[in-house]
């Protein structure tokens, strides 16, 4: 029966006085939250298969099976877990040398040495950045109307190294929420607060700068709370949070740490300052090449006014009694020293002497030459916004309804209240800036950062999260399948100084990790979802991993790491009929079609076609959706850059050996990292003289199908031979097992 | 051999989608097109079928007016508006409103009256401009609602909260709750397509995000599936060049077999979904050209509609594969037009904007009369706000004469589905300016469509971030007054 709205409003009214003032931040007498209170560290339980577990991690998940009547899943083989575990730490799966060498290993320790050779790699710098970039709604463009392209992408490159690194997380929050504040803030301390500025930014003609400099600090906000809090602030942006203890005042309180910039809100600059210049290192030398040659021009021009303008030492050249003659203008574009003058000067200069003195001329046109060369180099110099905050702090309000012009009373820089720790308060008020928010968001006085850290590493590997709704650590998220295990790593992660490979390490290297993924009905039935643990993790790859899967199996993958972001293959037409013409796709050629998809430029009015389930990049998200529809299927079969890298791959095989068998062995272990089976044999090979007894009918076909994508087919392999090998790479890059980690 | 009865042939040969030895039912097809809506954890979702009460409509095609068409020349007829022409804006119609920074201070603005005149038509005397010849003709099928007022003051919020129920971009649009509400009726097309074109040469700018169709936080089966005017409506729907159908069949056989072998050996059930999901984008490679074969549309289609729905990409063209989409039970049809936000064009681009448009709105809604689909088809047409009854510019320079941003009153017409044809609905004041009787906030607006399709709008919800959320926010009131 439909409830009336009297019955919804008894309801209501009931509810409200159970939670004693209708919002749970007003209420002090309910038992805090789990979530807010900080985790200590558990002392790993007794278990009955104690030799099964290879660390405290494993004790905690065996103890909630045992107490379930489970028993875990054996470990699974060696070729799928090395498989797993190279595409949960680089995103690729590993080469058949490296599937080689590790199934040759017989000594014991030898899948723990491929995990740190897998952490030592600058992959997996790459692979973790991808997260953290949608996380941080990293994009190459605005967003909304115009959707000016940015040069973020120096932060980006900045997060890649940083994990490479192993940048501490404590470390790793504070420099991108305030390096910029840090004593004696290093060039790369200040890039890294590009963090706070990948928010979207509008410049829709008719917008009121201050709505959207409000709108940027809401998402500053959000993101944070979102990101080291694992807090849904939204709600909190136009009342009291219904469920969890923050108030309006919190969410004011916290974005009042970002309210102190010069940000103004106004127009669409996508470079818009603070920013901060981040030359390459080709800019570089590109620069040190230019001053150099400026130096000597400047020189011989300096030496040739000498002659024609002879004068005291210190006196410009336009003063000097020679030049008395000469036009005004010119006089003055005498004035300053060669090297300083601007190319519109040494423009008129070369003009007034071309044809009475040719060595000066050609000299100042060579400067003008140079001057120019150098603003366009200056200008092709990324800048990345940046943080700084102003002298005097801005007063900031409490927004009625989050309305940008409805201000109320004045609010301080403060944390949430509930969640300091009263007896080692954190500096808050005007003496506080976004350094001491920082801190104390890593520092153990804030009970939730570190189980929201842990969680996110744990998602990772697994799929899901300890607590699933990883987002939202608040009442209404999920409880955690395993509480104890949780603050066993958030504990075990602040303790080890935030070393995010430790924790990494430490997950992969579990028995926990290590089980087959093998599920049989009675344990489907039992737990569909594997919260339990009683199985290794089996699910879809995101969309990127297998883009780079497939180019990394046919060996096209270019390992070039950072830099401007490029533009694959993308049907035509959809930048074009998303801006009525505005903005043109123009796909890159050469290494760039093939860089990992970390690279791809990311436009945010519509993204990049050849991923789905991925984070839109317009707010922070930190869980993607895993689903399927016929739409992914058809871009995975007939997308250009796919059917180039079964193309590709078909070549590689048929170069490895003449035989079916051993070219479908190919195949598969470029793919799988595993080989074959009989019977999957036969089921290719049979498709295969399907597609070759056509293609042969239709060898016209076959030079079509060949014809995709750019790169260069290997000299001397039969057209329709090759044809009807690149469709059975195709069905193999199709395959379930492809497309899944397991 | 023709291709579509070779691929229809290809289609029956095969067992998978039966109940047959592989054992994949339509349940798990149903999940992949949205067939069933039911999302874990959250059973608030009816699911396919399941409605709350009984609906009035089974499918919505909206006619969206990208850039808010002026209410003022087109449908909100106002005498004294012509009268005053000229005179500057009383206070008392502007005090303490918000407008667009284009026109900052709303005070001392003059006043425009409709660049074309009005007539009454059909048996409800509908007031329709001259602008709108052929919707002036079908005046009796609509229901124009007058009352329409909004939040946002720009396109993009405005639409978005339209659309979508809030300002900011991120939540799901009416069209992906639909899907997720009531599924799809269609076999081998999406729940919610979106089609978008634009009057040539047109001087705006607004562009068409795809958050303007998308799912938000519901699963991404449930966002509108972008359908192009271009030579591949679906992207990457055509198989690469030298892959024909017989052995794309055969690829996706030996697919089939080989996830078969994975399935058996490790018993995720996900596989089995993965094989129903390359079988039904067979199908959609399938339908979708036989959709787009215009070839068997009798050419009295064509003199309804105008030539310009042979011409793909064009409004017209949209509004006839509206229809053929909802032919073939698509739940929602979003149709998107842009051009509407004359600034400084309402002697020049709107006169192209209703060319444009205005015979092939009229052409869709006699078309799905003339089926029997009306009765339950919704056809909604109107923007994401009015424009001023000000003028926007000098009243000497009637070449750039424009009307700037106005949510405080536009007009939006509805037809078939439930609605009362032939009504006007709502009034505003003597200058359009404001709503003075039955106003209809977008929220309200909202709650009526999907009680129309027999969805409750506070039990259509959908946990998230420990919230329940609904297309409506917390807001929504059923606007009685237009049901049929």
């Amino acid at each position: 029966m439909r409830a009336t709205r009297f019955h919804r409003s008894v309801l209501h009214i009931a509810v409200l006085l159970a939670f004693g003032a209708g919002s749970a931040a007003a209420d002090n007498s309910a038992p805090t939250h789990w979530a807010y209170v900080a985790p200590s560290r558990p002392v790993p339980p007794t278990v009955q298969a104690a030799g099964w577990a290879r660390g405290p991690l494993d004790r905690f998940v065996l103890q909630r099976l045992e107490s379930e009547g489970l028993a875990p899943s054996p470990e699974a083989g060696r070729a799928t877990l090395l498989r797993r575990v190279t595409l949960d730490l680089t995103g690729l799966p590993p080469t058949p040398a490296e599937s080689d060498a590790f199934l040759a290993d017989p000594s014991p320790d030898a899948y723990e040495r491929a995990v740190d050779r897998l952490l030592a790699s600058p992959r997996y710098g790459e692979r973790m950045a991808w997260e953290w970039l949608e996380a941080a709604r990293y994009a190459d463009s605005n967003g909304y109307q115009g959707d000016g392209e940015r040069t973020m992408w120096p932060w980006r490159d900045w997060v890649v190294s940083a994990m490479n690194r192993n940048l501490p997380f404590d470390a790793f929050t504070e420099w991108q929420l305030a390096g910029d504040l840090l004593p004696g803030a290093t060039r790369e301390q200040k890039l890294a607060t590009g963090f706070c500025r990948n928010h979207m930014i509008n410049g829709e003609g008719g917008r009121i700068a201050e709505e959207n400099r409000i709108d940027y600090l809401f998402d500053q906000t959000e993101t944070t709370a979102t990101v080291w809090l694992g807090a849904t602030f939204n709600c909190t942006r136009c009342h009291d949070h219904k469920y969890d203890p923050f108030t309006m005042r919190d969410y004011y309180g916290l974005l009042a740490f970002f309210d102190r910039t010069a940000v103004d809100g106004g127009g669409g600059d996508p470079q818009s300052k603070p920013n901060l210049e981040a030359p390459t290192d080709e800019h570089e030398r590109q620069r040190a090449e230019l001053g150099a040659e400026s130096r000597t021009v400047a020189a011989t021009i300096a030496a040739i006014e000498g002659r024609l303008f002879p004068r005291p030492g210190d006196k410009p050249a336009g003063e000097s009694e020679s030049a008395k003659p000469l036009p005004e203008a010119i006089r003055r574009d005498l004035a300053g020293e060669p090297a300083r003058r601007g190319a519109d000067a040494l423009g008129r200069l070369e003009a007034h002497w071309r044809g009475k003195d040719d060595d000066y001329a050609r000299a100042l046109s060579r400067l003008k030459g140079i001057v120019e060369r150098r603003a366009a180099l200056d200008r092709s110099v990324p800048r990345v916004m940046v943080m700084e905050d102003v002298a005097k702090p801005r007063e900031t309000f409490r927004l009625l309804k989050g309305a940008y012009n409805r201000t109320s009373d004045r609010v301080d820089a403060s944390m949430p209240a509930r969640l300091v720790d009263t007896a080692r308060p954190p500096r808050q008020g005007d003496a506080a800036n976004r350094l001491d928010l920082a801190r104390w968001l890593v520092s153990p006085g804030n009970p939730v950062a570190s189980r929201v850290a842990a969680n996110r590493a744990w998602q990772l590997f697994f799929g899901t999260g300890l607590v699933k709704t990883s987002e939202d650590f608040g009442t209404k998220g999920e409880a955690p399948s395993h509480p104890a295990l949780l603050d066993w790593l958030a504990t075990e992660y602040q303790r080890s100084g935030w070393d995010t490979k430790h924790l990494h390490r430490l997950i992969a290297t579990s028995a926990t990790y290590r089980q087959s993924s093998r599920a049989t009905a009675g344990l489907l039935d039992r737990d569909p979802e594997n919260r339990l643990l009683a199985r290794g993790p089996r699910h879809r790859m995101p969309s990127w991993m297998i883009r780079d899967t497939a180019l990394q199996a046919a060996g096209l993958l270019a390992g070039s790491v950072g830099g401007p972001p490029v533009k694959p293959y993308q049907p035509g037409g959809v930048w074009e009929e998303a801006t009525f013409g505005a903005k043109r796709y123009e796909a890159d050629h050469g290494a760039a079609l093939y860089r990992r998809s970390l690279y791809v430029f990311w436009r945010r009015i519509v993204g990049p076609t050849m991923f789905f389930d991925a984070a839109n990049r317009q707010y922070c998200t930190v869980r993607t959706a895993r689903t399927d529809t016929p739409l992914q299927a058809l871009l995975l079969l007939n997308d250009t850059g796919y059917v180039e890298a079964a193309r590709v791959l078909a070549g590689r095989a048929m170069a490895a050996s003449p035989e079916t068998g051993a070219r479908i062995d190919v195949l598969y272990r470029r793919v799988l990292g595993r080989s074959a089976s009989a019977e999957e044999r036969a089921i290719l090979a049979g498709g295969l003289a399907r597609h070759r007894e056509r293609l042969a009918r239709q060898p016209e076909e076959a030079g079509r199908m060949l014809a995709v994508g750019e790169s260069a087919r290997p000299a001397g392999l039969d057209a329709v031979e090759h044809a009807a090998w690149t469709l059975v790479a195709g069905t193999v890059l199709n395959l379930d097992e492809a497309i899944s980690k397991e | 051999m023709d291709p579509l009865s070779e691929h229809r042939r290809l289609l029956t040969r095969r067992t998978f989608l039966g109940q047959g030895a592989m054992g994949i039912g339509s349940a798990a097809l149903a999940g992949l097109l949205s067939r069933d809506a039911r999302a874990a954890g959250n059973p608030a979702g009816p699911g396919w079928g399941h409605t709350h009460f009984a609906p009035r409509a089974k499918r919505v095609i909206y006619l969206f007016q990208n850039g808010a068409p002026t209410h003022v020349d087109l449908f909100d007829y106002k005498p004294e508006l012509v009268k005053r022409h000229g005179q500057p804006v009383p206070d008392e119609y502007i005090a303490g409103r918000r407008f667009s920074t284009m026109t900052g201070k709303a005070e001392g603005k003059k006043l425009l009256a409709p660049v074309e005149p009005f007539e009454r038509h059909g048996q409800s005397g509908a007031w329709v401009s001259r602008l709108m010849p052929h919707t002036a003709q079908i005046a009796d099928e609509l229901c124009f609602v007058k009352g329409l007022h909004t939040d946002a003051v720009n396109h993009a919020p405005a639409i978005s909260l339209l659309l979508s129920g809030s300002q900011i971009p991120g939540r799901p649009t009416l069209g992906a709750w639909l899907a997720y509400g009531l599924g799809s009726e269609a076999e081998s097309l999406p729940a919610f397509v979106a089609m978008t074109s634009v009057t040539r040469n047109t001087t705006c700018g607004q562009i068409f995000y795809d958050f303007y169709w998308g799912s938000g936080f519901l699963p991404s089966r449930f966002q509108g599936v972008k359908f192009r005017g271009s030579a591949e409506p679906v992207l990457y729907l055509d198989n690469p060049p030298g892959v024909d159908l017989a052995s794309r069949r055969g690829q996706l056989d030996d697919l089939a077999r080989l996830n078969e072998l994975k399935r058996a050996e490790c018993g995720d059930p996900e596989i089995a979904t993965r094989i129903a999901q390359y079988e039904m984008a067979f199908r959609m490679q399938a339908s979708v050209p036989d959709l787009t074969d215009l070839s068997r549309e009798p050419k009295s289609v064509f003199d309804l509609y105008g030539p310009d729905a042979r011409q793909p990409g064009t409004y017209a063209y949209n509004c006839l594969m509206a229809r053929r989409l909802v032919e073939r039970g698509v739940r929602c049809v979003q149709l998107m037009h842009a051009g509407w936000d004359q600034h400084r064009s309402i002697t020049t681009e709107l006169y192209n904007q209703c060319r444009d448009t205005d015979r092939a709105s009229a052409a869709l809604v006699l078309d799905l009369k003339q089926r029997g689909l009306l009765d339950d088809t919704l056809v909604v047409w109107g923007g994401e706000f009015g424009r001023t009854p000000f003028i926007q510019g000098s009243l000497e320079d009637r070449p750039n004469w424009g009307r700037d941003h106005h949510p405080y009153a536009f007009t939006v017409w509805m037809a078939g589905g439930g609605v009362r044809a032939g009504l006007s609905h709502g009034e505003t004041d003597d200058l359009a300016m404001n709503v003075v009787r039955d106003s209809v906030h977008v929220h309200d607006l909202q709650t009526t469509i999907l009680h129309l399709m027999g969805l409750d709008h506070e039990r259509l919800t959908y946990r998230f971030q420990g919230r329940d959320f609904r297309l409506t926010d917390i807001h929504g009131e059923l606007v009685k007054g237009i049901l049929a």
